[in-house]
């Protein structure tokens, strides 16, 4: 939908025993903006861009080719990276709450921009947003906010369990202002307290999910001890060399993505499919035929082993796409999850 | 002590948050004084805040549909709070389209003003915003210390220019220099100069009239058989009068300044429904 023209070509790297089908790598955004700015001057001015990399010196370069001749050229460097997946089934989450961008972003305005986490209270009858105060602030001096929603104003409400979720809404409102660029309504999927909260758009051109932890009262003392360590994935290069990698139902892989095109034997309850390389039609979030391409966001450290992940996908139905880029299955863990998010820096059993 | 009011008009709303903006942009903190029939938000002249003050008086008929108030005793009917009004004044930044907004006096974990929004929703049931403010109690015992400040034996009483000429001279000037010096004289001339030592700035007002005051009982005594064109100066901190002209979002009825030579400047701000009263002292 995007390319006129799209080829990848698998790079076979003789220190791993798999051909390495994608080329995880990240390129500082502010850095290709640039390149982008200003789209109806693209518009009047450019007649092609093309994208190309090679690997090999660690470059993309943005190449636009503009009327009367006039090539623009932009060598921007990348670095490869382990590329962290959250690990998390959204179907699975017993309150699903869907909404248009505006109403979270009428909602989020009325916190101060300072606001570093708000709770999000749910019961089958109301919904209530609140700004959270750590317990050693002293009242006397914050102000605190809530707001009160009638379940009627979403244009979906489950609520399968009471919960009250306190995760970080910087984070969020990142997403509400791309979201309300897209217009598309933003689907938030939860539990209780402790286990994360997914917050996603969908489109025909795109999906994005960002998935944030949240805060648990019996996490808080863990917290320092806990922190979110992109080090964990770092061996999912030689994963699938390791015995804990090869059955896909196991529990174990939960924190390794597979590099290669192992199909998910059992794409229910556990799994959550986001490519398929090269078997077709089984996507449990229910796209028959299309698989997705994501290029994996950054997680960062934050305080109370908070992370996020973003991640976008464009959806192509080309299926010879398919092998090019291409992510793996995730198997999730959530049974495994108890109190801690996604990832786990405690080995898994 | 109870407080409770409610505003339920727009323009009164609108109104009201434009007061506690001015307010804002005057100070970080400052008392709520509540009556029976008034409101006032009131700043002493602490060393604290650079020898400024504050009074400024809002009659609570002009803004709130209801207003109940029962103070601290039958014979001292009165509420004093100290509040942050930046507080105040986001929780009402986003009530322009609010159905009612609710004040109330609450004391759950600490004193607290309760602002509780109601705005339309697309559903049945309106969406409700609370801000709990947290504010502080003030002792019967020093209210005292917030007494209306008197009148000044000023020298020149002048109106001022228009605010918003007024206002980005100032700007510009702060720029070069932290303190600037007013003077003004019977005749209705006013200048504002500034002075570093690379560079000194002038601006002239002229023709601003001077406020007739009724003659009372010893005051304005030296202002009455002083020569029309002798200035009155006061040298004060920029910053402060940058603030005040800062925080005027509307035109006032009456914007007027008394000068005590060397001393303290006093603007006094009318509008229909509100006056405000800012003091700035002469620094040496």
């Amino acid at each position: 939908m995007f390319f006129q023209h799209y080829c990848w070509t698998a790079v076979s790297d003789p220190c791993h025993k798999e051909k390495e089908l994608s080329l995880p790598c990240k390129l500082i955004v502010k850095a290709v903006l640039p390149v982008f700015r200003c789209a109806n001057v693209l518009g009047r001015n450019v007649e092609k861009c093309s994208i190309s990399t090679s690997p090999s010196d660690h470059h993309i370069t943005f190449q636009l080719l503009c009327k009367h001749g006039v090539v623009k050229t932009y060598n921007l460097t990348f670095q490869e990276c382990d590329p962290l997946q959250a690990v998390f089934a959204k179907h699975m989450c017993p309150n699903i709450l869907k909404v248009h961008s505006r109403l979270l972003a009428d909602v989020m305005i009325h916190f101060p921009t300072s606001q570093e986490e708000i709770t999000l209270s749910v019961t089958p009858v109301k919904v209530c947003f609140k700004s959270y105060t750590e317990e050693d602030t002293d009242f006397s001096r914050t102000m605190v906010t809530e707001i009160h929603l009638s379940p009627e104003e979403f244009d979906y409400f489950q609520v399968g369990v009471d919960s009250e979720v306190t995760f970080c809404l910087k984070e969020l409102r990142g997403l509400l202002a791309f979201s309300e660029a897209t217009g598309v309504p933003v689907s938030i999927h939860f539990d209780r307290c402790g286990k994360p909260i997914a917050f996603s758009i969908e489109d025909v051109l795109l999906e994005a999910s960002l998935i944030l932890a949240t805060l648990c009262e019996a996490q808080k003392e863990a917290d320092s001890q806990e922190r979110c360590c992109p080090q964990q994935w770092g061996s999912s290069e030689t994963l699938p060399d390791k015995p804990s990698g090869d059955e896909p139902n196991s529990t174990d892989i939960s924190k390794n993505p597979q590099r290669d095109g192992n199909a998910p034997t059992s794409p229910v309850a556990k799994q959550e499919v986001k490519s398929i390389p090269r078997v077709t039609g089984r996507d449990v979030t229910g796209r028959a035929g299309t698989p997705t391409a994501e290029a994996a966001g950054e997680a960062t450290e934050a305080p109370y082993q908070k992370f996020h992940s973003l991640f976008f996908g464009a959806v192509s139905h080309k299926e010879k796409d398919a092998t090019g880029h291409t992510f793996q299955s995730l198997a999730t863990a959530s049974d495994t999850e108890e109190d801690l998010g996604p990832l786990q820096s405690s080995p898994v059993l | 002590m109870r407080f409770r009011a409610k505003i339920v008009d727009l323009a009164c709303l609108n109104n009201f948050s434009r007061v506690i903006n001015t307010i804002s942009k005057l100070t970080k903190t400052c008392t709520l004084r509540l009556t029976v029939c008034k409101l006032y938000f009131i700043l002493s002249d602490k060393v604290a805040n650079g020898g400024a003050s504050m009074w400024c008086e809002l009659c609570q008929g002009n803004f709130f549909d209801e207003f109940q108030m029962e103070g601290v005793a039958a014979e001292h009917n009165e509420i004093y709070l100290e509040l942050v009004p930046e507080n105040l004044s986001r929780a009402l930044k986003t009530a322009h389209s609010a159905k009612a907004v609710k004040i109330k006096l609450t004391n759950k974990h600490c004193p607290c003003l309760r602002v509780a929004v109601e705005l339309p929703s697309l559903s049945s049931s309106s969406r409700i915003v609370t801000h709990d403010i947290p504010v502080g109690v003030i002792p019967r015992r020093i209210w005292n210390d917030f007494r209306e400040p008197t009148m000044p034996d000023f020298d020149v009483s002048i109106y001022l220019p228009v605010l918003k000429i007024m206002k980005s001279v100032v700007e510009r000037m702060k720029n070069l220099s932290n303190f600037i010096v007013i003077e003004a004289n019977l005749s209705g001339e006013m200048n504002l100069k500034i002075e570093t030592d690379l560079v000194s700035v002038t601006t002239h007002f002229k023709d601003l009239g001077n406020p007739p005051w009724a003659s009372e009982e010893g005051c304005q005594s030296s202002a009455q058989g002083r020569n029309l064109e002798s200035m009155a100066e006061a040298c004060i901190d920029i910053k402060k009068l940058q603030q005040l002209l800062a925080g005027q979002q509307v035109n006032p009825t009456k914007a007027l300044c008394n000068i005590v030579s060397k001393r303290i400047v006093h603007f006094i701000l009318l509008h229909e429904d509100v006056s405000l009263q800012y003091f700035i002292p002469a620094l040496a």
